[in-house]
């Protein structure tokens, strides 16, 4: 045999053939022989390695360097690098998600690390067309050792010692089965290997078959011996054309070597093997069902008893396995019972392999001894879910099995206890969910696939099927009831029972396991009309809207921009804002966090086109409007002229109400006045925003403090009906630490106010804000502009990850000069004379998460420092604060945030006629948020009024219309970059507060807008309204 | 002789008879649909569901297909069966609302409510057609199409066939075209007039037009004139 000194195993198995694998097998020949080095080196094609996430993957022996996602282009350097010049090219080397370094050799990596192979243990190793590479490999072995040492009884008691249950998904014992068709007198008997593996998302067969085909031969020919059958049938899926050429191929070959046929190493064992193909149906999996369409019939199951072991094929005594369990059986022959029940639990021995896949890093084929737990499973050898996102759920089984949810994550892998919590091992398909999957989308899914698969004889799967998939429609689709979800049950426990074969009685798992498990998400589509993973598309329709606390059409405007109707645009913007030119440039954009457009691209710019829009709207001179009509007589007042309070006002303005808001500082806007710098929020155009309020009719009074300048019980006294609080959360929390007292301590948001109220604020050359978020930010930017202050510094006790301020605003300070110290936290504030001279720190670490998710900030001892300030700037967080309220006021405070409570669903507070809302009531949140609590709080106000209860309709999210969309052109259909928002030159910014964000010209606005997926015109409503009905 | 035990008593079965055939022989009356005499056992309805073997290892099966066996334990009329079974007619129902024998089974055991969505089909695939065309009409111009939801009857691609020789065989033997009971209640999907029976049809008709009366049942509530909601 001609020796070489380095091979190259190529993944060929389906998956990496699919990425060109034998593209770049043949690239590494022709370079191989280019470089002459064609008797040095072969380059072999072998079955799948299983890390299928990684394709093509090239293994280079005998280093154990493990190459992943090569391309053709890769192939020169590789073989220069590698092969000439023995150095590993560790650009084409795995690197494990979440760091930096490569890891080279196979052996090392996590997803083969904690593989356990029995089955694959010839994986990647042997090429699956040559039979002498099985045999090298201790192929055959068994074989010969069953045929020559062991008799049939022999092997079949080898077999029951071992506890291997059979690997297609009931786990009967394999042994019983065995000896159930060797007992029976009649003759002849059959052996049938199932590879009709119709699961979707498993090819734990189908890998089995293309990298080692020689295993499922010799594990039959040892079944055949011990059960004394002389014809076998591997029926293969037709879908699966490279595994029926490889176990063409094996057949050929072993008849060649007279390990297949008649009078086998010469010891007059008969036995050959034919294969026979299945086509498209799911139900051929299921043995009598296999059965009838080997013997050339319909695969339609029947009843049993009998059993295939009594009464099989053409009515002769048959045993039927898996792949996996006849691959598994050539090894304990080979090693022995003994070894075998030494892997796995007392129930479940051995090895199974898995298909892992769906949203797991690491997508791929895994071997693992029976007892491995889930997470071990998922997150040892998966490596954790993409994005760092919330593991939710594992299907198991397919669609005969049911989900496990992260609480069972530590649940070993084991017949028993998978079917116990309501999965089952099924054939080994493993379906990694997390918080974006909807688990009642995902019963749907299911059932649509059992109801088309089912053979259609028994009227508990054909109709249960088909009736439970129309009932879980019906609750995606926002028009289920919670009779539904009822119906739902009785119907799977139905099916379950009355069913004749496993398709049936399993068809209901995956909805009573998601029933189980995640119940409430099933009530939540029903009695919310919301889908916590915004997957049904009937209910979200486009998430921007569904998610906007406002309910901003955004799809819609930005379809109409990109059809250039600005004015059509702004209606619809206006229509549910009354702050547009404020949200355009300060809203937190929870709807650009969930645009699709963002799961393939970058998120569309949905803030910047609202400002542009409203921007155009102010230059045409539209924003005037007229006073709107008094219609009613109950007059309604509220206090605090933030986002809202404005909000509320406005809703109960254009409601025909009298109302008139009190506010206590000299201006209105609330935060949005006084806090927000105006780099970020001019105040000409919050004035904008505040004169069309004005305009509309609603009344705002300055400089009246609740508490100082009138009471509640005055209120009620000069007759108004009903009181809105929305003072909001402006108290700022004291850092704890000695010296805080100090002069030249500053908290940011009293800082804030008095600067943008025109009030002098003594600033020392040296800043120090203490902080990560939003006002932090803001402090120390706008102090930095004051020509008195020459250095400013953030402290911030954990790193840039987890700063809650906005990204840009941070990018944006640390361009104009801010310095940021991240892991550093104060200890104390040093003083001289009673002022501050600076700040004594020291270092953290990042340690456990803590309620909010974040890692907990841990000091590091012996690590303090000195920072030098001149002014120490406090911007820890507020909370909400009512020194106006006063026992007799009736109303009650939460104790720990210092809240007003009120009813979740009416929003009114304890005393009757009082409601409150905004920051006030659920501590600080965003200008959008508020908003939205205002516009509720107007509802449940005028229902109050009108003397009826305050019910909240739940509603599937719809547009109010539907905006036809713009053709694209090829590249602007494909276009998946966002545009980039024009600033204000560096240079500019810092000599003044002009506003940094300049707005989109119109040619980008335009080019944004067709960016949009309007996903909104997928529902059924937006295509039977744009005539598109299908 | 095999021995089986069914409903607690212990029974003899000949050799090759069926669960169904041993309990029919006993008297125990088992409710069928897709059964015929003349015809090969199908076990497609559902109807004839028995618990065999002992909770919690105890399962639902055929008694139509599943053969008696020594030692076999069966309960026919359990709460598990009995649940199956309303089941099985309201799914039924569902499809072929028009079916007298499927509305008389509804009121036989208690089923109260259609809450599916209504597909007037007039056909529950029971296979009685295809089997009595095949077996006892030598015609086999009818069979089973596509399969799951889509499953229907019809002649092959379709079209006219060759074969039939319009003997009405399947006609005759269809349980879904069999005119529903002319009720008072017969405009919804769910007729039940007999539950709540006064009794109403005899205030129309001169003999009771249901089921209840063929098949030789007692009839208390008609001569209480008792009404019975299940």
């Amino acid at each position: 045999m001609k020796q070489y000194r380095a091979h190259l195993l190529v993944c060929a198995g389906t998956g990496c053939v699919s990425c060109n694998s034998f593209k770049v097998k043949e690239a590494l020949e022709k370079e191989i022989k280019k470089r002459r080095l064609q008797d040095e080196v072969q380059v072999i094609a072998t079955g799948c390695n299983g890390f299928c996430e990684r394709g093509p993957i090239v293994m280079v022996q005998p280093d154990g360097i493990f190459y992943q996602m090569l391309k053709v282009e890769d192939v020169p350097r590789l073989v220069e690098e590698h092969l000439l010049k023995g150095r590993p090219v560790k650009r084409l080397m795995y690197v494990p998600p979440a760091e930096d370094k490569p890891v080279p050799k196979m052996k090392d990596i996590e997803f083969f690390k904690h593989q356990r192979l029995v089955v694959l243990r010839n994986r990647g190793r042997i090429d699956p067309e040559k039979i002498d590479e099985y045999i090298a490999f201790d192929g055959y072995e068994a074989l010969g050792k069953a045929l020559t040492e062991m008799t049939p009884e022999s092997i079949l008691a080898e077999i029951t010692a071992s506890g291997l249950r059979g690997r297609g998904g009931a786990g009967f014992p394999t042994g019983k089965k065995w000896a159930a068709c060797a007992t029976q007198k009649r003759a002849p008997r059959y052996i049938i290997c199932n590879g009709d593996e119709g699961d979707p998302g498993a090819f734990m067969d189908r890998s089995v078959l293309e990298a080692d085909p020689h295993a499922v031969v010799e594990g039959m020919l040892l079944g055949a011996r011990a059960i004394g059958a002389a014809k076998g049938f591997i029926y293969i899926r037709h879908e699966y054309p490279l595994a029926i050429k490889r176990i063409e191929i094996a057949l050929g070959q072993a008849r060649d070597y007279g390990l297949l046929g008649k009078d086998i190493l010469g010891t007059g064992f008969d036995f050959d093997l034919e294969i026979v193909q299945g086509a498209g149906a799911f139900v051929s999996g299921e043995e009598t069902a296999l059965i009838a369409s080997v013997s050339g019939e319909i695969a339609m199951p029947r009843q049993r008893p009998p059993y295939p072991a009594r009464k099989g094929l053409w009515g002769q005594p048959t045993v039927i396995n898996n792949v996996e369990t006849w691959a598994t059986v050539p090894n304990i022959i080979r090693r022995g019972a003994a070894w075998f029940s030494e892997l796995g639990t007392d129930t479940s021995k051995g090895t199974k392999i898995f298909s892992l896949v769906g949203k797991i890093n690491n997508t791929g084929l895994v071997e693992v001894p029976m007892g491995i737990s889930l997470r071990e499973i998922v997150y040892g050898i998966g490596g954790g879910i993409p994005g760092n996102r919330a593991f939710k759920a594992v299907q198991i089984g397919g669609p005969s099995g049911g989900c496990i949810p992260a609480k069972l994550l530590d649940l070993p892998v084991d017949y028993e206890s998978l079917t116990a919590a309501g999965a089952m091992m099924g054939s080994g398909g493993m379906i990694v969910m997390d918080d974006k999957t909807c688990m009642v989308d995902l019963a749907k899914y299911f059932l649509n696939f059992l109801r088309d698969e089912s053979c259609g004889k028994c009227v508990s799967c054909r109709e249960g099927t088909q009736r439970m998939y129309e009932i879980v429609s019906k609750i995606t689709d926002g028009q289920g009831t919670l009779e539904d979800i009822k119906l739902l049950e009785e119907l799977a426990v139905a099916v379950k029972d009355a069913s004749m074969c496993g398709l049936g009685t399993t068809a209901a798992n995956p909805v009573l396991s998601t029933l189980r498990y995640f119940r409430p998400e099933y009530e939540k589509h029903v009695v919310e009309k919301q889908c916590p993973a915004m997957v049904c598309k009937e209910i979200v329709s486009a998430p921007c809207q569904y998610t906007c606390p406002i309910g901003q059409e955004a799809s819609s405007y930005i379809g109409l921009i990109a059809k250039k109707d600005y004015e059509g645009a702004f209606k619809v913007i206006r229509r549910d804002n009354p702050l547009p030119s404020v949200c355009g440039r300060v809203c937190s954009r929870p709807c650009e966090s969930v645009c699709r457009a963002g799961e393939i691209g970058e998120p569309i710019a949905i803030r910047g086109l609202k400002r542009f829009v409203l921007d155009w709207a102010r230059e045409k001179g539209l924003d005037r409007p007229a006073k709107l009509p008094l219609t009613k007589t109950d007059k309604v007042a509220i206090v605090g002229a933030g986002p809202s309070g404005l909000a509320a006002g406005y809703e109960l303005v254009k409601k025909g109400y009298p109302v008139r808001i009190f506010e206590s500082l000299p201006v209105a806007g609330g935060m949005l006045r006084v806090t927000i710098p105006d780099h970020r929020l001019p105040k000409e155009r919050l004035q904008d925003d505040l004169d069309y309020l004005v305009d509309c009719g609603l009344n705002i009074k300055t400089n009246m403090t609740l508490g100082k300048d009138f009471s509640l019980d005055d209120l009620f006294r000069q007759g108004y009906k009903a009181v809105y609080l929305a003072t909001g959360a402006h108290k700022p929390l004291e850092m704890g630490v000695p010296g805080e007292e100090a002069e030249g301590v500053l908290q940011a948001l009293e800082y804030l106010k008095e600067h943008h109220l025109g009030i002098p604020v003594e600033l020392g050359a040296r800043v120090v804000v203490i902080g990560g978020g939003n006002s932090a930010v803001d402090a120390a930017r706008v102090a930095f502009r004051d020509k008195r202050v020459k250095k400013a510094t953030i402290l911030y006790r954990r790193t840039r990850r987890e700063m809650p301020a906005y990204p840009e605003e941070v990018d944006q300070g640390i361009e104009e000069g801010v310095a940021i110290e991240y892991l550093t936290a104060p200890v104390r504030v040093r003083t001289q004379d009673g002022k501050v001279v600076g700040v004594e720190c020291i270092r953290m670490k990042l340690g456990e998460k803590d309620a909010s998710g974040r890692a907990r900030p841990v000091p590091i001892p012996g690590s303090e420092f000195q920072v030098p300030a001149d002014t120490l700037i406090l911007a820890i967080s507020e909370r909400a604060y009512t020194p106006y309220l006063k026992e007799s006021d009736g109303l009650t405070l939460s104790p720990e945030w210092g809240t007003i409570i009120v009813d979740q669903a009416s929003m009114a507070t304890t005393r009757p006629g009082v409601f409150a809302g905004g920051d006030v009531v659920s501590g600080p949140s965003s200008v959008v948020e508020a908003m939205a609590a205002g516009k509720s709080a107007a509802r449940a106000i005028e229902a109050y009024l009108e003397g009826r209860p305050f019910e909240r309709v739940a509603e599937v999210t719809r547009p109010s219309d539907y905006v036809e969309p713009v053709k694209l052109t090829e590249a602007e259909a494909l276009n998946t970059k966002r545009v980039k928002m024009p600033h204000l030159p560096r240079g500019q910014r810092k000599s003044g507060h002009a506003e940094i964000e300049l707005g989109f010209p119109k040619e980008l606005a335009l080019k944004e807008a067709k960016r949009c997926l309007r996903c909104e015109l997928e529902t059924r409503d937006a295509k039977k309204a744009l005539g598109r009905e299908q | 002789m095999i021995e089986l035990t069914m409903n607690g008593l212990v029974v003899k079965a000949e050799e090759g008879w069926s669960v169904l055939e041993t309990a029919k022989f006993y008297g125990l009356a088992i409710p069928t649909l897709c059964h015929h005499e003349g015809l090969t056992e199908f076990g497609g309805c559902r109807l004839c569901l028995v618990e065999i073997g002992e909770p919690p290892r105890s399962k639902l099966v055929t008694s139509c297909t599943y053969p008696a066996e020594e030692g076999l334990v069966v309960r026919t009329d359990s709460n598990r069966v009995w649940s199956a079974r309303r089941m099985m007619i309201e799914l039924m129902l569902s499809t072929a609302p028009g079916s007298k024998v499927l509305q008389d089974l509804a009121s036989r055991f208690g089923v109260t409510q259609v809450r599916f969505p209504v597909r007037n089909e007039e056909c529950v695939l029971c296979g009685l057609c295809v089997r009595m065309c095949a077996e006892q009409m030598d015609g086999r111009a009818i069979g089973f199409q596509q399969r799951g939801h889509k499953r229907k009857i019809s002649t092959p691609f379709d079209l006219r066939s060759a074969e039939c020789r319009l003997c009405g065989g399947c006609i005759h033997i269809c349980p879904a075209c069999q005119l529903r009971c002319q009720g008072p209640n017969a405009e919804t999907a769910l007729c039940n007039a007999c539950l709540s029976m006064e009794p109403t049809c005899l205030e129309h008709y001169d003999d009771l037009q249901c089921w209840m009366y063929d098949a030789g049942r007692c009839g208390t509530c008609v001569r209480e004139k008792k009404s019975q909601r299940v």
